[in-house]
């Protein structure tokens, strides 16, 4: 518990009768890289976007590093947290650079040299120092995921969320993403991915969580999780997502 | 074949225009065939036409009742705002005008014909009561004369030498009372008639007077156009056995509240030839007229001009303000909003142009025609763009303020830095065309004595008799304004555009 970086405490989230998230729990340590996989509507983007208050909880205690952070300031907590969308959501109206520069220069007030320098560094670990001055439109789809994730990475932050973050590219372009994740979990950050991709959560996550109707219905190592399913449910879905 | 079908269209198309093209049957005739005289008239003008009810009144109406019955036809009443009653003539939508229309040289020159003068006018001024600084007509020189424009209350100021930026002209009696009244004090002093201001002042202004002398006198008659003389001496004989046989002493009593004496009727009948047009004069050249009419549409142009950018220049930040308020997360900030919005949106702006003119007075809040035209164009405008931002707000990808909001930015940041950027873009094309609609809206506020293009060239063809030119030229200045406007805003649209990989490829669908 003491050296759990975030953890929640029977987390509900309703929208009206719909309950989308039934009494999670869950601790994540430092350094941990956690796999959340589910079918559709299970409840894995609920749960990624209640974490950094995209969404608020209908009950329950989210803490990051032991404090609660259920009503605190959510603009502090998201520099700690960062997100990764399905969509990329890069911001069209400004190059890939400003992109990165835009939060730590607004939000923190860091003079342009520094942030810029600091952005390009942040570009070359996601191996696009040289589309820097382009825009979004202009990128493909792995690009801008790419340039996504070095945002997210603007602050440094504790963990990393990602949501679906290959499941709106096409194919061939998914590789380049997974590998650049591959690349941060090796370098210890903490993360919590939300995949479709099976192979890569068995190959990248050190837990395995299998989310179904709002409920962890059975979490362990990829090798407890993949290679010998407890429950029923997570037999079906395996057995569904890993022959096709 | 086909190509005569084209011409025959294209005559038809332009015979309201062609003054002079009449078939060659004199106008008496065409009148006795249909059995009906056509008579024009601006009904804002008791005691001689006005409504009551939904019913036509007055002086006019009961002598021209008489006249058709001389005539042997029906009389059918058609109404026009005053700048449109003698050019109705002119473009053949009328056989005559009764509308209290004084004989003047200007008139008969421009090709009017009158008829015997039916009664005895003259010019005077209603003034605030005891503001005995205005006595007569000189002394509104260096003070605000209201008139209803294009009458011979605006001609008689500006032969007694009052400078044309202190008349202010309105397109009813009413409206330019309204002005010299104490609350508003907007003019010194209304020009008018005196039967007309005598009926307005007893009924509706009990806080004016009218000086005490009659500074000029005037004649009234029967307006026809000039292809019409057999008609005209129709009415002629008409007016004379009227006025012989008692049906006319009976019309006056009803409506002048005065016996119609001796003397007055000995005067009428003097002055029988008043309305006969001295040696013709040459219609002024087309050159000559645009000459005349030229600068003062330039400088309508140019009020054209400032009122809808200044107009914009308040409409767009409120506008923006008020679609941020739409928006809000709080509840009250967003009921004020869209009230606002909703009420601006569902009144026309005529009635927000005259609520700030002439009721906010009341209020104690007094503005000029010019604050209130901008004021008025400017929160009506600021609804309309309210509307365009909250539009383009909301169609911005919700992923946009999710990212922005991930990222640590607090609402106003991520507002201002990611989706106002994007806004920005996508509104502008609804923004020209509500500056485009703008700038021709703006023409209501001449409602409130502010001469604008559309206003100047009202007046200059009420001045000129020239419909055709002078409303040429005003549509193509408005063309003039409004497409430079698009054009730019084109451009800076593609400027603008969002940059992808697409950028140069031809859109083929």
């Amino acid at each position: 518990m003491s050296n759990a970086i975030l953890s929640l405490e029977n987390l509900v989230k309703r929208f009206g009768d719909l309950e989308v998230l039934r009494d999670i729990d869950l601790e994540i340590e430092e350094g941990e890289v956690v796999a959340l996989i589910g079918a559709s509507g299970s409840g894995k983007s609920t749960l990624l976007r209640c974490i950094n208050r995209l969404e608020t909880p209908t009950s329950g205690r989210i803490c990051f590093r032991g404090t609660e952070i259920t009503g605190a300031n959510v603009n502090q907590i998201r520099r700690e947290i960062g997100m990764v969308f399905q969509r990329f959501n890069l911001f069209p109206h400004l190059t890939a650079l400003q992109n990165i520069t835009l939060a730590p220069r607004k939000v923190l007030g860091l003079p342009a040299e520094q942030a810029e320098r600091e952005a390009m560094e942040l570009l070359g670990r996601v191996h696009l120092a040289a589309k820097a001055h382009n825009y979004p439109g202009e990128l493909s789809g792995g690009q801008q995921q790419r340039v996504a994730i070095a945002r997210a990475l603007a602050f440094k932050p504790a963990v990393m969320l990602f949501d679906e973050p290959t499941s709106a590219l096409d194919p061939e372009l998914v590789g380049e993403v997974l590998e650049t994740i591959r690349d941060l979990a090796q370098e210890g950050g903490t993360m919590l991915v939300a995949t479709h991709e099976m192979q890569f959560a068995r190959e990248v996550a050190h837990r395995v969580l299998f989310l179904h109707a709002g409920e962890i219905h059975e979490q362990g190592t990829p090798q407890e999780v993949f290679g010998n399913p407890k429950e029923e449910r997570t037999r079906e879905f395996l057995a569904r997502v890993l022959t096709r | 074949m086909r190509k005569q079908g084209i011409y025959a269209g294209f005559v038809l198309i332009l015979m309201p225009f062609m003054a002079g093209c009449k078939p060659s049957q004199n106008a008496l005739e065409r009148v006795r065939q249909k059995g009906e005289l056509v008579i024009i008239t601006d009904p804002t003008y008791p005691p001689f036409e006005f409504n009551e009810g939904e019913k036509l009144i007055g002086f006019d109406v009961d002598l021209a009742r008489e006249i058709g019955k001389e005539l042997g036809v029906r009389v059918h009443f058609i109404v026009s705002d005053w700048d449109g009653v003698l050019p109705s003539l002119h473009i053949g939508k009328a056989d005559i005008a009764m509308s209290g229309v004084t004989i003047t040289e200007e008139r008969k020159q421009m090709g009017y014909v009158y008829s015997r003068p039916y009664f005895l006018s003259g010019q005077t001024i209603a003034r605030r009561k005891g503001d005995t600084r205005i006595r007569q007509l000189e002394d509104l020189k260096d003070k605000k004369a209201a008139v209803q424009g294009g009458t011979t209350g605006e001609s008689a100021l500006q032969r007694a030498g009052v400078p044309d930026d202190h008349i202010l002209r309105f397109k009813t009696l009413p409206e330019a009372l309204l002005s010299t009244r104490a609350e508003k004090s907007d003019s010194d002093g209304t020009v008018a008639d005196v039967p007309a201001l005598k009926y307005f002042l007893l009924k509706d202004f009990p806080d004016l007077e009218l000086v005490g002398n009659v500074p000029v006198k005037e004649n009234l008659a029967v307006v026809t156009w000039k292809d019409a003389p057999e008609l005209r001496d129709a009415i002629n004989k008409a007016l004379g056995k009227i006025m012989a046989d008692g049906r006319y002493a009976r019309i006056y009593e009803h409506w002048i509240k005065e016996p119609a004496t001796p003397e007055m009727m000995a005067e009428l009948d003097r002055v029988r030839d008043a309305g006969i047009s001295g040696a013709s004069v040459e219609r002024p050249s087309l050159a000559s007229l645009l000459r005349k009419a030229l600068p003062q549409l330039l400088s309508g142009a140019k009020l054209t001009l400032f009122l809808t950018f200044t107009a914009l220049l308040f409409g767009i930040p409120v506008g923006l303000g008020i679609s941020l308020l739409r928006i809000s997360h709080f509840p009250p900030f967003r009921i004020l909003a869209m009230v606002y919005v909703e009420v601006v949106r569902g009144t026309p702006l005529l009635i927000q142009i005259f609520i700030i003119y002439f009721v906010l007075p009341r209020l104690h809040l007094q503005f000029s025609s010019l604050a209130s035209g901008v004021l008025a164009l400017s929160l009506n405008s600021a609804a309309y763009i309210a509307e365009i931002f909250r539009a383009g707000i909301q169609s911005i990808d919700i992923g946009q303020m999710e990212a922005a909001r991930a990222l640590g930015m607090d609402y106003p940041t991520a507002m201002r830095w990611v989706i106002l950027p994007q806004t920005l873009r996508r509104v502008l094309p609804p923004l020209t065309n509500e500056a485009v609609a703008l700038l021709k809206d703006s023409s209501l506020v001449s409602v409130v004595a502010l001469e604008e293009l559309m206003r100047k060239g009202q007046i200059l063809v009420t001045n000129t008799g020239e419909p055709t030119p002078i409303y040429l030229a005003v549509a193509l200045l408005y063309l003039a304004m409004t497409l430079p406007l698009t054009f730019l805003v084109r451009r800076l649209e593609a400027a603008w555009q969002p940059i992808t990989r697409e950028k140069g490829r031809k859109r083929n669908v």
